[in-house]
């Protein structure tokens, strides 16, 4: 999968935006959108609103994930911020389950169209890439000790589409090469 | 009432015409009256004593026009009546070369933008590119938006557009042509109401001519020859009086008229209107107003309108800005680094100075370099004075300006300032705003208009004429970064040429007073000769020069003249470009009578003439031709 498809499916994920027009619902094929009014916030599909930001016709409000750090002690139990996130992703050696399968391609995209709507968006960006690269450095071990050691199966938990799509061509393509090797060493034995 | 019918309707549908005539007549009873805009007396301002001969014949004006309603046709709702009507149809610009045009056409794409308007963009620096492009084009488009072009002539007349065709125009140029204000149909003016417009109340330039019809139908029908004689007595004592009457308002006619169209000057900056218009439409971003103050601060560089009125619209642009950047940042909502932010500043007066070194724009600025005199030895020494007054060391002054020493940086605009005052210059601070965004990216209004008329007026790649404009288009939007550098670049080669030009044509006594203006020729050795073929550059440098002669001379006759500059345009087809720009004074009200005064000398002399662009002070003429011209427009002006 190229990421540019990686992209577009996470297009698909709803976020909030404030409208300043009025339209009725419209019904599409893939399910309904709206009804709009100014000022009232309204849950639409990332491709809409970064289309409705660029006319100038809405206000993007950040997902609730995509914050520095915690408020209060209150809100820990129920999401944490990327602070919390990061450190966490260090601490452990296995993945940590993310705050949105697609949390690498909206921040890209609500940070490219919309920075102006997100307070601390530097931070947030560095925070972002730090998990990132730790994740795919956690990533990258493990394909390399899979490959290693000729492991048949793996099992890997919290992984989302993106990650999986960095390495999914070289892995699958290491593995080929190996058992093509493994089943050439066979008859010499 | 008919409006007008012409003597000889041929080829005219005769339903057609009366058609016309009973739609006229209900648009007549909805007249109004223009209000507190009647004429006045155009105030005699400095150098106008040196035209009185002009004021034989008047401008070509037909007297007679069809189509035309005692209403002004000023746009008052800029939204309804301009935007809501181009929104969902074809439209063609028309956009003239200069920066603010530009910055009017940028804000406008935009507004375009977000709303999925098709749009045509036809770049056209003169007026036989407008007449082509609308040929082109007239009969895919109903809708034509005009900028920076075509307020000061009769545009129906040139450009005979059908009935069903639009134009609107958005123009800084002045005066505006007196059709284009009384159509009530076909041209819409963007323009801000409250410019001082001085245009002539209707009923004193255009009359209904029913009276005409009467005269020739006075013929005797048959009755008794006494009471024939003694009507006809009656008609004959009637008409002369009627003939005296239409003289005497001809003649009226004629000065008013000549009296608001003798003076070119600008009015508000089209990108100012445009933002405006954006504003009402609640569609205002930055990124637009930062436009408008380009195009303002175009207006300033150029020397086109007063000084009041460039603080005045500095203080209108200082609310949007603290509108839109008010932001408290603290730790709680801070903005990225990558949004952009305006900031008024109170800044120093050098060209470019934050791109370059200090030492070369204190050089290379007008206001300096005519200051200090710095094309004397005398003037250098000044200027090591100037700089060791301030305690400034020459090493650091003359390395780039970021990378002087942060304690000499810190308090340069009050140190300057305070020994300017010493040397003379009292005004090298200015209000204007600056732009910053990303970790290095620094601007200064003025330093985007220099980059960007250069790139415009680029003349060392030899592409389209249109390529220019697209690059310095495309130089204004932030992500463009590498056409903004090279259109630096390109301006400090501009200045250091204008510099070195302006001292060269100093030194060898080159401007030479002809009586009633001040006269320069470039002769086609001098280096960088190429670089001025082009109008606005020519412009930039005439004004320069003006300055430093008004400086150096010790006549004070002399200070208070106007200039014509004269530099080669072709050197194949042998022409020469003309511009004349009024004199340098303290508080000049920038109003140029070169346009009408270039026309009557190329008319009396028929020299082969070409006035294309649309500020009429600029022409071209054919090199044999020049030295009749120079002595026709002598003696008309003396």
């Amino acid at each position: 999968m190229e990421p540019a498809e990686v992209e577009f499916l996470a297009e698909k994920e709803l976020v909030t935006i404030v409208p300043n027009f009025s339209l009725d619902r419209i019904h599409l094929i893939g399910g309904d959108l709206g009804p709009f009014n100014p000022g009232l916030p309204v849950e639409v599909p990332v491709w809409l609103a970064i289309n409705l930001k660029q006319r100038q016709k809405c206000r993007l409000i950040p997902p609730e994930w995509m914050d520095v750090a915690l408020a209060g002690s209150l809100i820990r139990q129920t999401q944490e911020k990327l602070e919390e996130i990061r450190d966490q992703e260090r601490k452990e050696d296995t993945f940590t389950p993310m705050p949105s399968p697609y949390y690498m391609e909206l921040t890209k995209l609500l940070l490219n169209y919309a920075s102006d709507n997100i307070p601390k968006a530097d931070e947030i960006r560095t925070l972002v890439k730090d998990t990132w690269d730790t994740r795919v450095a956690k990533l990258r071990l493990s394909a390399d000790s899979f490959v290693r050691q000729q492991e048949a199966h793996a099992k890997l938990d919290n992984l989302t589409l993106m990650e999986i799509n960095t390495t999914g061509t070289f892995l699958t393509q290491a593995l080929d090469h190996m058992y093509k090797l493994r089943t050439n060493l066979q008859p010499a034995e | 009432m008919l409006l007008l019918l012409s003597p000889n309707p041929i080829g005219e549908n005769p339903e057609r015409v009366v058609q016309f005539a009973q739609s006229s007549l209900r648009r007549r009873d909805s007249r109004f009256s223009i209000g507190p805009r009647t004429v006045t007396s155009r105030p005699i301002g400095r150098g106008s004593d040196l035209a009185p001969s002009l004021s034989e014949g008047g401008p070509r004006l037909p007297l007679f026009r069809r189509r035309l309603v005692a209403a002004a046709m000023f746009v008052s709702d800029c939204r309804r009546e301009f935007y809501d009507v181009i929104v969902s149809q074809r439209v063609l610009l028309l956009v003239a070369s200069d920066v603010d045009a530009l910055c009017a056409c940028k804000i406008l794409q935009a507004l375009f933008q977000c709303d999925h308007v098709q749009y045509t963009l036809v770049p056209v620096s003169g007026w036989q590119e407008l007449e082509t492009a609308f040929l082109e084009h007239k009969d895919q488009f109903k809708y034509f938006v005009f900028i920076n072009c075509g307020a000061n002539v009769d545009l129906l007349e040139i450009l005979q557009p059908e009935e069903d065709v639009s134009f609107f125009v958005c123009d800084s140029h002045r005066p505006i042509h007196v059709v284009n204000v009384y159509n009530d149909t076909q041209i819409k003016l963007l323009v801000k109401q409250d410019d001082d417009l001085d245009v002539p109340a209707y009923d004193d330039i255009f009359r209904d001519e029913e009276d005409e019809e009467e005269d020739s139908e006075n013929e005797s029908d048959g009755s008794e020859p006494a009471e024939k004689r003694r009507r006809l007595q009656e008609d004959v004592i009637e008409r002369t009086m009627k003939r005296r009457q239409r003289r005497e308002w001809e003649a009226r006619r004629r000065e008013i008229l000549f009296d608001y169209e003798q003076y070119e000057y600008h009015g508000t900056s089209s990108a100012m209107v445009m933002f405006d218009l954006a504003w009402i439409m609640s569609k205002d971003l930055n990124d637009m107003l930062w436009w408008a103050i380009v195009g303002l601060t175009d207006q300033w560089v150029q020397d086109k309108i007063t000084q009041m009125k460039y603080v005045t619209d500095i203080g209108i642009l200082q609310r949007h800005v603290s509108r839109h950047n008010h932001r408290n940042e603290d730790e709680e909502n801070s903005l990225s680094i990558d949004c952009m932010r305006i900031a008024f500043e109170y800044d120093l007066r050098l060209a470019l100075y934050q791109h370059w070194s200090l030492y070369e724009s204190l050089c290379n600025t007008s206001y300096t370099s005519a200051s200090l005199k710095l094309w004397s030895v005398q003037g250098q020494k000044r200027l090591q004075e100037f700089l060791a007054d301030m305690g400034l060391p020459l090493k650091q002054v003359k390395q780039k300006f970021n990378s002087m020493d942060m304690s000499l940086k810190e308090n340069l605009r009050e140190m300057i300032e305070e020994s300017a005052n010493k040397f003379g210059m009292k005004d090298l601070r200015v209000q204007t705003f600056s732009i910053h965004f990303g970790f290095k990216n620094k601007f200064s209004a003025s330093d985007i208009v220099y980059a960007t008329a250069s790139l415009m007026e680029n003349i060392e790649k030899e592409g389209h004429e249109t390529t220019n404009f697209i690059k310095a288009l495309d130089s204004l939007s932030r992500g463009n970064l590498d056409k903004l550098h090279q259109g630096l670049d390109l301006a400090k080669k501009q200045l250091r040429a204008i510099q070195q030009t302006v001292a060269s044509c100093i030194c060898t006594n080159l401007v030479i007073s002809q009586g009633p203006f001040l006269y320069c020729c470039l002769m086609e050795g001098t280096p960088d000769v190429k670089l001025f073929s082009k109008p606005v550059s020519l412009c930039l440098l005439s004004k320069y020069l003006l300055k430093s002669f008004v400086c150096s001379t010790k006549n004070k006759r002399c200070k208070l003249l106007p200039l014509v500059m004269a530099a080669p345009m072709d050197v194949e087809q042998g022409t020469v470009i003309m511009v004349g720009i009024p004199p340098e004074t303290e508080s000049s009200d920038k109003k140029n009578f070169f346009g009408r005064a270039f026309e009557r000398a190329a008319d009396s002399t028929s020299s082969r003439t070409l006035h294309n662009h649309f500020d009429m002070s600029i022409i071209e003429l054919k090199t044999e031709d020049r030295s009749k011209f120079l002595d026709a427009l002598i003696s008309l002006l003396s």
